[in-house]
């Protein structure tokens, strides 16, 4: 018994003698072969090809080692390359790494899911391998979207419509995205990125910007209405598009002139003249309650008829009387009088007449009854120290 | 005594017309003046005056004033230094020249001892005094129509434009006020050639009366209004209150009168003669020119005062001269 321990102990020491001879070596020539690579596993795009960077390092023996492939799925083709070509084999040095690109082609109609290669190197004495893992993805596409959070704003017809619109590019790939509006004929629309007018702007995979879309209207007399307008952005193939919206609320614009356009008229000192103004209102909406009032000089009286309009409809006129008495005092020549308009709602407008002020003819009379009489005086004076 | 009772005895109705022999006196007396010396030397002086002011006047309009809608108006009362304008040229010139044609009309004819030998031509006195008065009234008017004339052509030769419709009817108004004008004085120095026997006191009451509306009355009128509505507190009501009478108490004089006439006619722009109160500018448009009707009826009193007191002169001469005696 004691004998067999002895011997099963001698065996155990052999054999771990062997094992450390052995694993001496193995690091004799043909065991010192590394494989290796730094991402073993990697995710791509589905249908592109990949290229994984081989390393290869020898401890002592430089030797020429042999690549294969020894897993690889079906329909799948591999290459291996090196300074420029295909190669099949590599020279290994010691300390100093061999670089293999290891090119991986997928069939056309590869699916997704996840594929596993084993690449095997053979060298003099060894032989390594190496798992790799391709998980083919299907790729993002390109994508942009635009967004905002109020698409409908509302607004006078000369209100300048100002939109926030962030433009995403949800794809992959940067882009350069176009901006372009369809909008009905008044209204202009302008892109504009911190402040400065764009048409066009480079977008990152995944970047958004925050743009401010203004729409005007060119024309004033703008109907009520609610306005869509739509804005797209296009870069590459795809394209995105937004429906903005502009509620044009009709204003009443009035304006105060003349039957013949001529703003002036004439009146004669202390006595009432009537002068015929034109309110005209030239909105899109109608004015109610059109209130007139004049700033006439001191000592002047202006009065309306009638004194409120009740309605002005669009694009329609409505003439009004106003009846001008200048002050009993004023000098003949030419006065200024401000007639203005103020509607219930929406702003008032004026206009200046310049009313050419007469003075009674009175006295004219007087200076010829004057002229008369001296000449009467002389006709006496003939009569009566007339002689023969 | 006897002629008084003579024409008591006869009814009032006169016989034969004042008119006859008129034109003859008329047409006569004219002769004399526009072939006069003296009316030599004045009309030499006015024309003198006349292209001398204008011409200034055009190089200042020239340099100036450019486009201006009465451009024609300018040219009388535009002054470049050291040169008055026209029309001050006028104020003073016009009594002159008037004076000359009549402050030796009647007693001339007394001292040359022709008055009798005129007389017993079938000519009455009536037609004598009023023919004597028209041909120095045609006189002035000949006179100045041609210099007026002649400043509007050398108007429309140095500016290079005519005169438009408006001007040329404030210039005609302005005219007729400066031949009558000088009918006032012509009246009036014929009232007084009636009045004084020597022609030299006739000239020397005429020019004194000249003098004293041209130099004097202005003095006196700020001494009177000074006395009579004296600002005692400095409220506005005693200032406006003498102010006003002081413009009233100076358009007694004829120069006053004619000079408004003059301000309204050449400068349309001018609204009132008065007092303004700053109340009544209140939303007047300055600068504006006023029509010319308007311009007319602002200085129709001045112009029919001036017109009238004119005949009333005349009217005094004439009972003056029908009450004298004359003998051979």
């Amino acid at each position: 018994m004691r004998r067999l321990l002895a011997i099963s102990f001698l065996v155990a020491l052999v054999v771990l003698a062997v094992g450390v001879i052995g694993t001496v070596s193995a690091q004799g020539p043909g065991d010192d072969l590394v494989l290796f690579t730094q991402y073993p596993s990697q995710v791509v795009e589905r249908g592109k090809t990949i290229s994984f960077k081989l390393n290869l390092r020898t401890q002592e023996n430089a030797q020429t080692v042999r690549l294969e492939m020894k897993d690889i799925p079906e329909g799948w083709t591999a290459t291996f390359r090196g300074g420029g070509n295909v190669i099949k084999a590599v020279y290994v040095q010691p300390d100093e790494d061999a670089r293999v690109d290891l090119r991986l082609e997928p069939p056309a109609d590869v699916e997704s899911g996840t594929y596993r290669f084993v690449v095997a190197a053979r060298g003099e004495n060894s032989r390594v391998e190496l798992p790799l893992e391709l998980t083919m993805e299907e790729k993002l596409p390109a994508r942009l979207s635009l967004s905002t959070e109020l698409p409908t704003l509302k607004g006078s017809p000369t209100t300048t419509f100002r939109y926030s619109v962030k433009l995403a590019n949800e794809g992959d790939e940067p882009l350069d995205v176009a901006l372009l509006a369809d909008a009905p004929a008044p209204f202009l629309v302008t892109f504009k990125l911190s402040g400065k007018e764009v048409t066009s702007l480079p977008l990152e995979a995944n970047e958004s910007k925050n743009l401010s879309v203004e729409i005007k209207s060119l024309a004033s007399n703008l109907a009520a209405n609610a306005y869509p307008i739509t804005i797209r952005a296009q870069g590459g193939d795809t394209e995105a598009s937004l429906q903005l919206t502009a509620e044009v609320t009709g204003q009443p614009d009035l304006a105060v002139t003349a039957p013949n356009g001529r703003l002036s008229g004439e009146a004669i000192a202390g006595k009432e003249s009537p002068l015929q103004v034109i309110i005209r209102n030239t909105g899109t909406a109608p004015a109610y309650n059109v209130e007139l009032n004049a700033t006439e000089p001191s000592g002047w009286s202006v009065e309306f008829d009638p004194k409120v309009i009740a309605e002005v409809p669009v694009g329609e006129e409505v003439e009004v009387t106003a009846k001008i008495r200048p002050a009993e005092k004023a000098i003949a020549g030419d006065y200024m009088v401000t007639i203005r308009a103020n509607p219930a709602e929406g702003g008032s407008e004026s206009a200046d007449f310049r009313i050419t002020v007469r003075t009674s003819t009175l006295w004219g009379v007087v200076g010829i009854a004057l002229i008369a009489v001296a000449v009467a005086v002389v006709a006496a004076a003939v009569l009566r120290f007339g002689r023969r | 005594m006897a002629a008084q009772a003579k024409q008591d005895a006869i009814p009032r109705a006169r016989e034969g017309s004042p008119w006859t022999g008129l034109w003859a006196v008329v047409l006569k007396e004219m002769a004399d003046h526009l072939t006069s010396t003296r009316m030599r030397i004045l009309e030499i002086l006015i024309l003198l005056t006349a292209v001398g002011a204008v011409y200034a006047a055009m190089l200042n309009i020239r340099s100036t004033i450019g486009r201006d809608p009465f451009l024609f108006l300018k040219l009388f009362t535009t002054s470049r230094e050291p040169l008055p304008a026209f029309v001050g040229f006028l104020v003073f010139l016009v009594p002159l020249i008037a004076i000359a044609l009549g402050f030796d009309a009647i007693n001339g004819e007394f001292s040359r001892r022709t008055m009798s030998r005129l007389l017993a031509q079938p000519i009455y006195r009536d037609a004598l005094l009023m023919g004597k008065f028209l041909a120095g009234f045609f006189t002035l008017a000949l006179v100045f129509t041609a210099i007026w004339l002649l400043i509007i052509g050398m108007g429309i030769i140095g500016l290079g434009l005519p005169p438009g419709g408006e001007e040329v009817a404030r210039l005609l108004i302005f005219l007729v006020a400066t031949i009558f004008y000088g009918g006032f004085w012509l009246a009036l120095a014929m009232l007084f050639s009636v009045r004084f026997r020597q022609a030299a006191t006739a000239a020397l009451a005429s020019l004194a009366t000249w003098l004293f509306f041209t130099v004097f009355w202005s003095m006196l009128v700020g001494l009177i209004a000074q006395t009579l509505r004296p600002v005692r507190i400095g409220l506005p009501q005693e200032i406006i209150a003498q102010t006003e009478l002081q413009i009233a108490l100076s358009r007694l004089s004829p120069n006053t009168l004619y000079t408004e006439i003059l301000l309204a006619l050449l400068n349309p722009a001018l609204r009132s003669m008065g007092l303004v109160l700053p109340i009544q500018w209140e939303g007047a448009i300055l600068g504006s020119p006023l029509p010319l009707s308007q311009s007319v009826l602002l200085i129709w009193p001045q112009l029919t005062g001036l017109i009238a007191v004119t005949i009333l002169l005349f009217a005094l001469a004439y009972v003056l001269f029908q009450r004298q005696e004359i003998r051979a």
